[in-house]
């Protein structure tokens, strides 16, 4: 390991991460304060680091308008919407109508668009995967859907009849067996996983913070 | 104070550091994971052909409880940031979260400096593409196509809209990988992904993909941890079948 500036800020991080950690097992108060105290700088600098993030958006889509990029029309929409919203956020507050009304016309349908695009794009991808990857995985995974899809929706003909209910019950027996058991394992190992990234940054393995 | 919780915590770091002080005496054999495979593969291509990489860190946030799978996704980023230094088209990073982007720019500094190409660094490498989960995502095509990407990764939180980013990927004929932590979203990237990373097989990408002798201890950390919590589960069911626990 090189000596270097770097070295202090491994340390701070090392040590408020140590702090907060020890927040969750020990009930002492002097650890409790600091862990609210850190917290809440953390809040902070997250809200600080938004502008920038903002700021750097910003600037990606200034340098694409005026290196004339490929689909550069598009970055000056987005600086133009960009600018407006927040000139008229600054002017009239969040709570004003005009910026509700921005809300609720313009960003509300467009990501409840986006959200009918993943139904379509969900459908698709179904038919792609019976067409392209034919492992026992896929078939599961289809044959899975099929089995829920067709019990949980209404059914044209034969709806209450026997057939129905024993596809229900099959369902049931998928969702709460299978599923349930599957997705215990995964978020096991998932939590396992965010355990151990954790503990690696607590002992400077990983520096996301850069060297 | 939480004896128990300390108590687990400190098993995980002793069995970190143990595995790690044997790495030589007792190396690791890893099971293959095909997408971490593929991605290099997919790499090696993309530098050879002069095409970008694009890594999503997802649309977490640095401070909220999913904040793992992007670490674990700048763990790779890092590890293909290295491999595309020499590239005309160095990785792009991005993120729905300030803080995340920024974290991305200086994990990109670091392995720029490192491979002493630090004048190819450039702080738009590592972005932030929208605060909100969707307008995120709706930036995705138009990053995918104006800056010629041919691999497109995703590793970090994300919720149904990493779905939708995956398959603007296929659409552009990209290679996709995903991984996440939210059990449905990994069912709909399993539709819409070329490769997925199933559980906890995105924390691994530090140990498949070289980063060093604690990632890979942290992988056998966790079957040995994993270990003892089936072992505990079984004992338990046995125990409560015969009557011994209410």
């Amino acid at each position: 390991m090189k000596l270097g500036p770097y070295l202090i800020w491994t340390a701070a991080a090392v040590a408020i991460g140590c702090v907060v950690l020890l927040g969750y097992f020990v009930d002492s108060q002097l650890i409790l304060s600091l862990r609210l105290a850190l917290m809440r700088w953390a809040v902070l600098i997250a809200a600080a680091a938004l502008l920038l993030g903002l700021w750097n958006l910003l600037s990606v889509h200034w340098t694409k308008v005026s290196e004339q990029y490929q689909g550069w029309p598009y970055s000056a929409i987005l600086i133009l919407a960009f600018l407006v919203t927040l000139v008229l956020g600054l002017m009239y507050g969040p709570d004003n109508t005009v910026m509700v009304n921005i809300f609720n016309y313009v960003q509300l349908p467009i990501e409840a668009s986006l959200m009918a695009i993943l139904a379509i794009s969900l459908l698709m991808a179904g038919f792609r995967i019976v067409r392209v990857r034919r492992d026992l995985s896929s078939v599961v995974f289809i044959g899975t859907a099929f089995i829920i899809l067709v019990a949980t929706g209404p059914w044209l003909i034969g709806q209450d009849s026997s057939l129905q209910i024993f596809f229900g019950q099959i369902r049931n027996w998928f969702s709460q067996v299978w599923a349930a058991g599957g997705a215990r394992g995964i978020l096991l190992g998932v939590a396992l996983g965010s355990i151990v990234t954790g503990l690696r940054v607590l002992l400077a393995a990983d520096r996301p913070y850069g060297e | 104070m939480n004896v128990m919780g300390l108590t687990v915590l400190a098993l995980f770091v002793l069995l970190m550091l143990f595995y790690s002080a044997m790495r030589k005496r007792w190396p690791a054999v890893f099971r293959p994971i095909k997408a971490y495979d593929e991605l290099n593969t997919a790499v090696e291509r993309a530098v050879e052909a002069g095409e970008r990489v694009h890594l999503s860190l997802g649309t977490g946030s640095v401070i909220g409880s999913d904040s793992a799978a992007a670490f674990a996704g700048l763990s790779l980023l890092s590890q293909i940031a290295e491999a595309t230094t020499t590239s005309d088209k160095p990785i792009v990073a991005t993120a729905g979260d300030g803080a995340m982007a920024m974290l991305a720019q200086d994990s990109l500094q670091s392995v720029y400096k490192k491979a002493n190409a630090g004048e190819h660094y450039k702080s738009i490498s590592g972005r932030m593409l929208g605060p909100t989960p969707y307008s995120y995502t709706a930036e995705i095509p138009n990053l995918l196509d104006s800056e010629d990407v041919s691999v497109h990764v995703l590793t970090g939180s994300f919720g149904s809209e990493g779905a939708l980013a995956a398959d603007f990927g296929r659409r552009q004929e990209t290679f996709v990988l995903a991984g996440t932590e939210d059990v449905l979203s990994q069912a709909m990237l399993f539709a819409t992904a070329d490769y997925l990373l199933i559980g906890e097989e995105l924390f691994a990408a530090g140990a498949y993909m070289g980063s060093g002798a604690l990632h890979e201890a942290s992988v056998r950390t966790q079957d040995a941890i994993r270990l003892l919590i089936i072992l505990a589960i079984l004992i338990g069911t046995v125990l409560k079948t015969i009557g011994v626990i209410a």
